[in-house]
């Protein structure tokens, strides 16, 4: 019941809690303890901005991203974004494989099974469109995160520390360090869930009267995302930080922070809540991108069209499918890099989608009334300026080869 | 000279000294032609904001070097945007509209111009294909791009939409006023408009509609989706939604307010006319697929007594108050029994002073309210009616079956009846009948008798051989072959029923192979990865992990021999259409009996085979 009465920013913000955002927290947590804890409520706010945004934009308009997009930068423009938006999700999917194949092997099951297979299901459901029924149950599986939150209650963290990091920011200039952050962002506030965030909206057909609601919706959303990755770190930071696991490789030690909790089950309690979530965000990924692309170049789209009514939508989706599973094969692959990898590709395209996302959101010709505040527009400048500027940072720090 | 608009996009514009004063920016036309002429131009200066002059009164040509304006800078007296006027870069270029000869949404991705003289243009249509992209992009890589193509023999042809096709979904430009030889949703066939609406937004499903009157919103309503229909219903209007409700044929808004929840339903059906009101409430009080509730309660009914002439007046009045109307006249008593049906035909043929009763039709076929509405579908169809009079016991006629309600009851029987098939792979019995138990079983389950046969067979092997003893476990798997076999021959058959031997556009045997042999090659490799994946999860146990090699070396057996059976596909199409020529009938049970024997002898010999290997026992291990 409570599930079905979650509104579209839940769902987004929910479903962002995926492989790559366990990976990249397990990361940090496990090779900076609690020194990045500052991030989640900063994370917060930026995610709480980027996705009213994107909600406000959908009820005022009823256009999705992509659409808008195209109708006021044209062609060459929405090329390029679209182009972020293919590059961006689709390392997303693949990062999504790596969870579900990273999360299978902790049962057992070998990659070359799980991956096809995932691969056939994922496929199957996203162009018969009938993931929607799943999607309840799926989102229920992710929710076995929340037993993070139990973790971080029975590791008996040092409150005072925890709370001192959190307020207090902390920045350490090295790639590794560096690199993590833009993960962090980059998993936080994924381009992708811009776009399910506005074509949930669009599909409910929200009216501009009910922003207030949305943005209540999106600001629950964003902060139980946030506060479930805030335990994530203080777990991990906890636990493996402690036991000096270094860098994190392979489900199994991730899964020894929920030891606390489920002990022994803690690896099956892991590998449920990594599989079940990755699936459901793998479900989601190509079809969003598909729409999204058809959406910008008119081509027809949607998941109850044949494959010779919209050639292209089904394309586009095999195509993400298909390189992800061949990706995720490849022997000896380092399954959490991947993850990690994409989240670091997904902040570095944010800020191409937040620029156009700004301009649109603050043009008076199509939001009406409804048009960005200073200060909204402020906030979202400034958070694609740092985004940029750490990038460029990490680049170059990892350039010069230091302290990597 | 012809030309696309993101060419002229950014030229500079020169004055009469030649001095550049800007950059094209926007192109302003007018609508009320079939080609409409350029008639304003927006250009941007070194300000942010574009300027916008006269087309006519300043530009004087267009050539290579730019837009060349017939005044000097100072003298130009700047305009505002008419009424009548668009613009095609801001309201244009990018957006979505309604092809609404091709019946598409689509996007504008470039516009067409030709220049006529040397500063007259128009537009000649909207580009929505793919070169329209690539040329936005850049025109020396939609020339490279076709240039390959053509090395591949593969034209790619433009993609133009003429203005007079095109149906803007901006609203703000729903105020512009468009020429009269607009072809816009208002004139499309209401199934058309239909087909459209579903392809687009919820957003602008809303939209269109509002701009639809409200006759042709309803007919539209009527041909969409019931699910859609409802949605948009729901999102509308009270008042507006009410009134569409009485336009429509009571029986189409029956069916959809039967699909609106309770309290919507009740507020509109108050909202409406008493008439309409008690026509719509009569059909919801039907059962569900009975004549009952598809009936319309809208018919030409005269009383026998009149002559041919009253007839006449009465359809010409009818035909004035737009009744839904079919072609026959129902002739009822006082007390609305029916006594007789008449064919407009028959009104022609006849001499205007005959009597109605004297040349009415008395063998009658009716059905009642409660009759199942499939039934009521089959005796249209068998007796070729245009409508079917319903009427109840007492003999009173309260409405009529229309031929088109009785096509959408057997697409939608069809549907099921597919969904049927697709569910239960043997769905070929008629559940009319009433077998006994036993034989129904028989005839539609028969793989488990085989598969008890297939185990006794394997067992008896199994001990006369010395085989190892986990062999016989492999029988597990054998059902997996069997329904498989089963279903290779349903899709046999079906094909063979679907197309004729002479066929002309029959799809060629190879494809049909394949097609079927690709699909068994999915499922089978879905199954085995999913056996091989469980067996994986059972680690420990001795019991069972000494059984558990046989068990998946018995799915592999069952999954080599589904293909082997869907390879023989072809084979048995053959043999269908060569029984076919010399005129036999071929039993569909005998075929799977056929199938099955070949399955079960498949099985057993390959598991036989399989468990002997222990490399494989053990990789499976």
């Amino acid at each position: 019941m409570v599930l079905a009465a979650m509104g579209p920013g839940l769902v987004a913000a929910l479903a962002g809690t995926d492989a790559g955002g366990i990976a990249t927290y397990s990361n940090a947590g496990s090779l900076f303890g609690l020194q990045q804890l500052w991030t989640c409520p900063v994370m917060c706010f930026f995610l709480i901005v980027a996705q009213e945004t994107a909600a406000r934009m959908g009820c005022v308009t009823g256009k999705g991203l992509a659409g808008l997009i195209r109708e006021q930068f044209g062609v060459r423009l929405s090329v390029v974004a679209m182009l972020a938006v293919l590059v961006s999700n689709s390392f997303v999917t693949l990062s999504e494989f790596a969870g579900i194949a990273s999360g299978m092997e902790l049962f057992g099951v070998p990659a070359y099974i799980s991956v096809p297979i995932a691969g056939i299901v994922v496929w199957l459901l996203t162009i018969s469109g009938s993931y929607k029924r799943i999607e309840k149950v799926l989102l229920a599986i992710a929710c076995i995160f929340v037993t993070y939150i139990i973790a971080g209650f029975l590791v008996q963290p040092n409150w005072g520390q925890a709370a001192f990091f959190t307020i207090v920011p902390h920045i350490e200039p090295t790639p590794v360090y560096l690199s993590l952050l833009v993960a962090n962002i980059g998993t936080t506030i994924a381009p992708w869930m811009l776009f399910l965030q506005q074509a949930n909206v669009v599909e409910k057909n929200v009216g501009p009267e009910e922003v207030p609601y949305q943005r209540i919706d999106t600001a629950t959303g964003a902060i139980i995302a946030s506060a479930i990755s805030w335990f994530i770190l203080l777990a991990t930071g906890s636990t493996l930080y402690q036991h000096n696991v270094g860098e994190v490789h392979e489900a199994a030690q991730a899964a020894l922070a929920l030891a606390p909790v489920a002990g022994n089950a803690a690896s099956a309690l892991f590998g449920l809540g990594l599989v079940g979530a990755s699936l459901l965000a793998a479900c989601v990924l190509p079809g969003i991108t598909s729409s999204a692309i058809c959406e910008a170049f008119g081509w027809e789209s949607g998941a109850n069209t044949s494959l010779k009514e919209a050639p292209a939508y089904h394309f586009i989706i095999s195509a993400i499918v298909i390189f992800s599973i061949i990706l995720v094969l490849i022997p000896g692959i380092d399954l959490f890099a991947v993850m990690m990898v994409a989240q670091v590709v997904n902040g570095v395209l944010l800020p191409v989608l937040m620029i156009y996302m700004v301009r649109i959101a603050s043009n008076k010709r199509v939001m009406g009334k409804y048009k960005n505040s200073m200060f909204w527009t402020g906030i979202t400048w400034f958070a694609i300026v740092a985004i940029i500027i750490l990038t460029i940072i990490m680049f170059v720090l990892q350039a010069m080869g230091y302290g990597g | 000279m012809q030309q696309y608009f993101s060419q002229m996009l950014g030229v500079p514009v020169l004055d009469a000294t030649g001095e550049e004063i800007g950059k094209v920016n926007d192109l302003g036309i007018a609508t009320g032609e079939v080609f409409p002429r350029v008639t304003s131009l927006a250009f941007k200066g070194p300000g942010a904001e574009p300027f916008m002059i006269s087309w006519r009164k300043y530009v004087d040509s267009l050539d290579d070097d730019g837009l060349h304006l017939k005044v000097p800078a100072g003298e130009i007296r700047f305009s505002y945007l008419q009424p009548e006027e668009v613009l095609i870069a801001r309201d244009l270029l990018n957006h979505q509209i309604v092809d609404t000869r091709g019946l598409k949404v689509v996007r504008v991705n470039d516009l067409k111009l030709s220049q006529s003289g040397t500063n007259q243009i128009r537009l000649l249509g909207a580009e929505v294909g793919a070169r329209g992209i690539l040329r936005s992009l850049s025109v020396h890589l939609e020339k490279a791009v076709l240039k390959i193509a053509r090395l591949f023999h593969h034209e790619i042809p433009e993609k133009i939409i003429a203005w007079s096709y095109m149906d803007l979904l901006d609203k703000q430009l729903k105020d512009v006023q468009l020429s009269v030889s607009h072809k816009t949703l208002e004139q499309m066939h209401p199934a058309d408009i239909a087909d459209i609406i579903e392809k687009l937004d919820p957003r602008l499903r809303s939209q269109v509609f509002a701009q639809l009157d409200v006759a042709r919103a309803a007919d539209a309503m009527a041909e969409l989706d019931e699910d859609q229909a409802a949605e948009i219903m729901h999102d509308m209007d009270a008042n507006e939604a009410s009134r569409m409700l009485s336009e429509m044929n009571p029986d189409d808004a029956a069916e959809l307010v039967s699909e609106l929840d309770y309290e919507k339903a009740e507020t509109l059906l108050r909202m409406m006319g008493v008439k309409e009101e008690r026509a719509i409430r009569q059909l919801l009080g039907y059962k569900e697929d009975t004549a009952g509730r598809i009936m319309t309660s809208e018919f030409l009914a005269l009383n026998p007594e009149k002559t041919v002439a009253d007839a006449i007046v009465a359809v010409k009045q009818a035909e004035r108050d737009e009744a839904e109307m079919t072609n026959y006249l129902y002739l009822v008593d006082d007390e609305k029994k029916l006594k007789g049906v008449l064919s407009l035909r028959q009104l022609l043929v006849n001499k205007d002073s005959d009597k109605l009763s004297s040349i009415m039709e008395k063998e009658l076929i009716t059905c009642n309210p409660d009759t199942d509405q499939e039934d009521v579908a089959e005796n249209i169809s068998k007796y070729n009616l245009l409508a079917l009079p319903v009427v109840q016991e007492d003999g009173k006629l309260v409405g009529i079956v229309t031929v088109d309600d009785a096509l959408d009851v057997l697409e939608e029987e069809h549907e099921e009846d597919l969904q049927l098939a697709g569910a239960h792979a043997s769905g070929d019995n008629d559940r009319r009948d009433g077998p006994s138990e036993l034989q129904w079983i028989l005839t539609n389950q028969l793989w488990f008798f085989f598969w008890a046969i297939g185990a006794f067979l394997l067992g008896l092997l199994a001990i006369c051989f010395h085989l190892p003893s986990g062999t016989f476990l492999s029988i597990i798997a054998l059902p997996v072959a069997l329904l498989m076999g089963d279903a290779m021959i349903n899709s046999v058959t079906n094909f063979y029923i679907e197309h004729d031997s002479d066929d002309e556009d029959k799809p060629s045997l190879v494809g049909f192979a394949l097609k079927g042999l690709s699909g068994a090659f999915i499922f089978m490799l879905l199954m085995v990865l999913i056996v091989l994946g469980l067996s994986g999860l059972v680690t420990g146990s001795s019991i069972l992990s000494t059984a558990l090699p046989f068990i998946d070396c018995g799915f592999l057996t069952a999954a080599i021999v589904s293909l082997l059976l869907y390879a023989c596909a072809p084979l048995y199409l053959r043999v269908l259409y060569i029984r076919d020529e010399n005129g036999k009938d071929t039993s569909r049970t005998t075929m799977r009996i056929i199938t099955f024997l070949l399955a079960v002898a498949l099985f057993i010999v390959l598991a036989c085979v399989l468990c002997q290997i222990p490399a494989l026992l053990g990789f499976m291990g």
